[in-house]
């Protein structure tokens, strides 16, 4: 430390300072050269509990617990012969000072050096930090609490999503093995009625038979003509629609089961593909595609497609016969989740009331207009799920919808995010 | 075998749990102008026994060209496990297996691919390709079984 610029002359005398030093409730205690106690104020009286009488002229390590006693001679040297003038102690370590009966207490400490005529006087100023110790102890116990509560709601948080993921994982295993269950007497429901078409057909031709009495004939012929036909034919469309339920549902456990491969995706090339894919679609319902800039994403490049192939397929789908038909892809500034695409249509739109119930499953808004299960978007939101994006809609009827769509612009960090273990 | 083996010969071995299922194979093979002779058995063991010659097939005729229908949810042991215990016996690794089941889940098909299934079909069986399978199946066998001409 460097000595402070010389303060201007004081107006208070000399013999009121020594007053005023001796009425301070901070201790101060004065050592010689060889340490010796030659000034104890009445607040180091306060703080030591000793009468200055009973101390002056004894050595300063009285002051100190005894473990610091043996090394505080070569200290006080130190300092002494050193070229600081004032020091504060405890910087590094708390020091404490020992009252008269025999207690500790924790110190804060100063410490300084005046050169003169009678020799080199050595000065601490002490306070007694009990309180402050107190408080810092109680605020450093409040900190370690708080921190403990929140490595422990971290941990239950992670613990629960670890379990909504592996309560996810098995409702998709169980989708997965009731659909499959499910299929095996399909098979058979389906194998057996055409069984019973062919069977059908065959009978036809023996009641043509000229043996059969007409009036047998003409009675079977209502049968084998009319009724057991429409029956064959309600079973297998029925059988058709359990079949595309179960084919939806098998689809939608594998969305969320099949193994992703994490890569760079090229986004523009991936929404070329399915655009060309729809190509057909588009001419036959006369509806302009326009895809604009398209910046990669970090993702499963088939999943990537997936969603795309849906939401322009929907857009397509869905148009507005009233006017000409268009459907925008482009991209979106890049948000704090990655970034942005939009698929952006002009037709019917979604009504408010549908719009909650839209990702859920086998919700249908407009059944005639196209074949569906109302899978779509419930696989869509499940992909972007599980590529750590979002989907949002906005739409307004009559005027049109528009997707967003946020992806992953690069891999994402393990530390931040620990993703679902496959 | 014989070299003049021929797909009229091949007996089909037809590994199936579920009667119905068993019930319309038989009908569209027949019905597809196969005349071959058709052994059902209901679980993965007793198919393993009857390609052994084992067991309850203790007394069928040695060397019998066989074809293998496996379904793949069977009890006992699957359809899997069959084709696993086939293709690790080099007496019976050459049998031609076509894996029947509700399932085209990829990594099904892959697996049963990787461990040497000849054909994978999926239920409900469309019967034109199952028919088509049977029959490239078929002209394979009279390829592979001329001596001499065994494929390294």
């Amino acid at each position: 430390m460097s000595r402070s610029p010389a303060a201007p002359p004081s107006a208070v005398p000399p013999e009121r300072m020594a007053e005023i030093l001796d009425i301070a409730e901070d201790g101060v205690v004065t050592v010689d050269r060889d340490r010796r106690i030659v000034l104890f104020n009445r607040g180091a009286a306060k703080i030591f509990g000793y009468h200055p009488a009973e101390v002056l002229g004894r050595p300063l390590e009285d002051l100190l617990p005894e473990r610091y006693r043996p090394a505080h001679p070569a200290q006080v040297a130190s300092f002494a012969g050193g070229p600081d003038v004032s020091r504060v102690m405890g910087e590094r370590r708390l020091v404490f000072g020992r009252r008269q009966d025999g207690t500790e207490f924790p110190a804060e400490v100063t410490i300084s050096k005046l050169e003169g005529v009678g020799g080199t006087l050595l000065t601490a100023i002490v306070r007694d930090g009990t309180a402050r110790k107190k408080y810092e102890d109680a605020l450093k116990r409040l900190n370690q609490e708080l921190e403990e509560r929140v490595r422990e709601r971290t941990a239950e948080l992670a613990d629960r999503n670890l379990r909504l993921a592996q309560k996810n994982e098995e409702n998709e295993t169980f989708v997965y093995s009731v659909s499959h269950d499910l299929r095996s007497p399909l098979v058979n429901l389906e194998g057996f009625s055409e069984e019973l078409a062919l069977s059908l057909r065959d009978l036809t031709r023996l009641l043509a038979d000229d043996r059969i009495p007409a009036d047998v004939r003409a009675r079977a012929a209502g049968l084998v003509g009319e009724a057991m036909p429409e029956s064959v034919a309600f079973i297998r469309a029925a059988v058709t629609r359990l079949s595309r339920i179960i084919d939806a549902l098998l689809r939608l456990s594998r969305a969320g089961r099949v193994e992703y491969q994490p890569q760079p995706v090229d986004v523009a090339g991936v929404v070329r593909r399915v655009a060309d894919a729809l190509h057909a679609t588009a001419t036959e319902k006369q509806a302009e595609v326009a895809i604009g800039e398209l910046p990669p994403a970090w993702g499963d490049p088939t999943a990537v497609e997936q969603v795309f192939a849906n939401l322009l397929g929907n857009a397509l789908n869905y148009l507005d016969p009233a006017r000409p038909g268009r459907v925008e892809v482009g991209a979106g500034s890049d948000g704090e989740a990655g970034r942005t695409y939009f698929v952006r249509d002009n037709g019917l739109g979604i009504p408010d009331a549908h719009r909650a119930k839209m990702f859920q499953a086998f919700q249908r808004l407009h059944p005639d207009k196209a074949a569906g299960e109302g899978m779509g978007l419930t696989i869509v939101r499940r992909i972007l799920e599980r590529l750590g994006g979002t989907i949002r809609v906005e739409s307004a009827p009559r005027a049109g919808t528009t997707f967003f769509v946020t992806l992953p612009a690069g891999p994402p960090d393990r530390a931040a995010r620990p993703g679902p273990q496959p | 075998m014989t070299p003049a083996m021929r797909i009229e010969h091949l007996v089909i071995l037809l590994a199936e749990d579920d009667d119905g299922h068993a019930s319309l194979i038989r009908r569209n093979l027949k019905r597809a102008g196969f005349v071959n002779e058709i052994v059902r058995v209901r679980d993965g063991q007793e198919a393993l026994d009857y390609v052994r010659g084992e067991g309850a097939f203790a007394a069928r005729p040695p060397d019998a060209p066989l074809l293998l229908l496996l379904d793949i949810n069977m009890p006992k042991v699957d359809g899997v496990g069959v084709l696993k215990a086939i293709k690790a016996e080099p007496k019976l690794a050459r049998l031609p297996v076509i894996m029947l089941t509700t399932t085209d889940d990829p990594r099904e098909v892959d697996r049963c691919y990787g461990l040497g299934c000849s054909v994978y079909i999926t239920k409900p069986v469309q019967y034109q390709d199952f028919v088509d399978a049977l029959t490239r199946l078929g002209m394979f066998l009279e390829i592979i079984q001329v001596p001499g001409r065994e494929p390294t």
